[in-house]
């Protein structure tokens, strides 16, 4: 269905290094992952199977690498091998043994970026005794206890997730378990399986590095809804009601409610007149999807590909970003051409497959879920009052005075660090670095003392913007490096880049340090990051991209922005500075 | 789904029914191999042994799914291991066209009407 040219995946040309540590034969599976051309590229390295605690207890590798951990229940908890022979368990050997699995993960999980454990599965004839299956002690019961007790186990351990293999099983059909594979090669599951299994694993990664899409763009006629508005008017379209047609476009829409409801955004690219378009989203009373649902529209006769350029430049993200559903397949292939980045699924005639299609999408799978990405569609529901609040002042410098900025400061702590990661891995814009690290890597840099990483929360009149930005510092020789500078695009343009800044040089300078530096590493997408830099007032460095303040002078505070919490986290040293008006010295940056 | 009952009954079209079927595990089987890996659907690939490009996983694998397909194609089970795949001696795994022929004997050989 994925054509090469249309990665789902959009960190393109990104390689990664997996573990496979295992209780049986997994080389089907390193064969499919590293056959696989698709991004990210996935080298293998299998430790010996059934030397799964040994090789996690003795886990040595680069920290950047994955691991994948898939057993056998049975190899794991030997008191459960005792269950599906009629013995009887104490459920404290079954939770003793499994905790004994659980440590070794834990001490494993320092030495990789991420581990992926595998819940376990039976064969189909290991049924027990039929009726009594899923009493106390049958072997299916104990199976779901096992996988749920792992589960709220791995909970609390960082870069640990744990992979649904059911879904892998149901790919293999009725014989996705093999007996003669397993005598004749120590595995017991048909390659579907793996393929399957490859499938959710690259896409587990891709979501670890940050590289889900962001943005679901639709189109209405026949997608959203059947028949075409203009033509039937909103009365008579297919939607809901007693009518298979439209019960199907409204699972569907259900389904993208789903989505949005997750954090991804919505828009629409529609040819159509718009009037009549909103008409149909706001009055027809089946109507699950509404005008507000949606983050931005270009409802118009223009071109769908300029259209989707145009959104996303609105909503502020790269088309690398961008999703695109179009029942059209003239239309698609338009957008795939025009667009190789964004990724447009090949879609089915049939509507009653719509929600399933879009089910099984895993481009949107987020190995973060945080309480900013379910707010994300009213943030952007806040930027657009703003913007339009924008449009009415006389200039950009009185409009950030108006707009009451808070800044709010914070240490990188437990509370904050799952937003942050996430910040880190999935900004691209406002990005000096572009540095990509697991929970538990950013921890450990974090830790020396001559290191230090705050999270900035921004908030105006408007709303929460929630945590938006991160800047860390390493001292060396007296200097402060910046090594992390990144800002979400939600929030780029409104002077908290130079609130970052000034917060960076003035603990700097509390130190008594004598330079302050920012190293921008040039990407496909931070050169927003770049323009900030270069209008920053640092020195440039002739011939590179080596930003430089000396901290004999102070860097100023931009003015009309309140800074919260910064006096507390600069140790008392800093003297939070007050909103006050423009100083004409500095140039007012605008997105 | 086909059964032995409206499947070809005459030796060479079952041979080429029966080579339909490999070659359709062999476009699955090469899914997962590597580029220089994979095999040619056509009788005279070698698929084990001196000048095969399969190892012992891959052959496992491709024995499995060409079973699948066979039973889903044919109605029936049919074990292409009760002799050994491995051994040089028996070596209907030799090429594709060793193990169609193989399996279109072993069809034949089945009584009128032994369907599951």
């Amino acid at each position: 269905m994925d054509r090469p040219h249309n990665n789902p995946a959009h960190g393109q040309n990104e390689a990664v290094n997996l573990h496979l540590i295992s209780d049986f034969n997994l080389d089907t599976l390193g064969h499919s992952l590293a056959n696989d051309e698709s991004s990210p590229r996935v080298g293998i390295t299998s430790a010996p199977f059934g030397q799964v605690f040994p090789t996690l207890l003795q886990a040595h590798s680069d920290p950047s690498d994955f691991a994948l951990v898939w057993t056998l229940p049975e190899k794991v908890i030997p008191a459960f091998e005792e269950a599906l022979h009629c013995g009887e368990v104490h459920e404290h050997r079954l939770t003793s043994e499994l905790n004994e699995f659980v440590h070794c993960l834990q001490a494993a999980q320092n030495h990789f970026r991420a581990i992926f454990v595998v819940s376990w599965t039976l064969p189909s004839h290991l049924r027990g005794n039929g009726v009594l299956s899923m009493r106390k002690q049958g072997p299916r019961r104990l199976l779901l206890q096992l996988n749920l007790m792992l589960a709220e186990k791995l909970e609390d351990c960082p870069g640990v997730y744990l992979l649904d293999a059911q879904r892998w099983l149901e790919a293999g059909g009725k014989n996705s378990y093999s007996p003669k594979l397993w005598y004749l090669t120590k595995n017991p599951f048909v390659p579907q399986v793996f393929s399957a299994a490859a499938r959710d694993l690259k896409s587990a990664i891709s979501s670890v590095l940050g590289n889900s899409r962001k943005l679901l763009v639709v189109d209405l006629d026949n997608t959203l809804w059947g028949g075409v508005v203009g033509d039937l008017g909103w009365e008579n379209l297919r939607l809901g009601g007693h009518d298979y047609v439209g019960e199907a476009f409204l699972d569907f829409q259900r389904a993208i409610k789903t989505l949005r409801n997750r954090g991804i955004l919505l828009a629409i690219a529609s040819k159509n007149e718009e009037s009549v378009a909103l008409e149909a989203l706001t009055k027809h009373p089946e109507m699950l999807l509404r005008p507000d649902d949606f983050a931005a529209r270009r409802i118009n006769w223009n071109d769908k590909a300029a259209n989707i350029v145009e959104l996303a430049e609105e909503l502020n993200l790269g088309l690398q970003s961008v999703v695109f559903i179009d029942d059209s397949p003239i239309e698609r292939a338009r957008v795939r051409e025009a667009l190789p980045e964004v990724y447009v699924p090949e879609w089915p005639d049939d509507k009653t497959l719509f929600a399933s299609t879009l089910g099984e999408l895993n481009c949107f799978d987020s190995a973060y879920a945080t309480t900013e990405d379910a707010s994300r569609h009213a943030m952007y529901a806040t930027e657009a009052q703003r913007k339009r609040s924008r449009a009415g002042v006389s200039s950009v410098e009185e409009w950030l005075l108006s707009s009451g900025t808070v800044v709010k400061v914070e240490e990188f702590c437990d509370a904050n660090r799952e937003r942050v990661v996430q910040l880190l891995n999935k900004t691209n814009q406002m990005n000096l670095t572009t540095r990509r690290l697991s929970s538990q890597e950013l921890q450990n840099w974090a830790q020396p003392d001559n290191r230090k990483l705050w999270a900035f929360r921004v908030s105006d009149r408007f709303g929460d913007s929630g945590l938006t930005g991160i800047l860390s510092l390493e001292i060396q020789s007296g200097v402060a490096h910046i090594v992390d500078f990144v800002l979400s695009c939600r929030v780029m343009g409104r002077n908290v880049e130079r609130v970052m800044v000034a917060c960076a040089a003035q603990y700097s300078a509390a130190l008594g340090l004598e330079e302050l530096r920012a190293q921008y590493l040039p990407t496909a997408k931070n050169l927003p990051c770049l323009g900030f830099w270069t209008s920053s007032g640092f020195a440039r460095q002739p011939q590179d991209n080596l930003f430089t303040w000396s901290l004999r002078q102070s860097y100023p505070f931009p003015p009309g922005i309140e800074v919260g919490g910064w006096g507390t986290v600069a140790g008392g040293s800093a003297s939070p500075p007050m909103p006050g008006r423009p100083d004409p010295s500095l140039p007012v940056l605008t997105s | 789904m086909n059964t032995l009952n409206d499947t070809p009954k005459n030796g060479s079209s079952r041979l080429d029914h029966v080579l339909k079927v490999i070659y359709e595990s062999v476009s699955d089987l090469n899914q997962q191999l590597a580029r220089e890996q994979r095999i040619e659907p056509s009788p005279a690939t070698v698929l084990f042994g001196a000048g095969g490009r399969l190892d012992s996983l891959g052959l496992a694998n491709f024995i499995v799914i060409t079973e699948q397909k066979l039973d889903d194609s044919f109605g029936f089970p049919i074990d292409l291991t009760e002799n050994d795949p491995f051994s040089p001696a028996t070596g209907h795994f030799r090429t594709i066209h060793s193990l169609a022929t193989y399996i279109s004997d072993l069809i034949s050989s089945r009584p009128e009407g032994a369907v599951r």
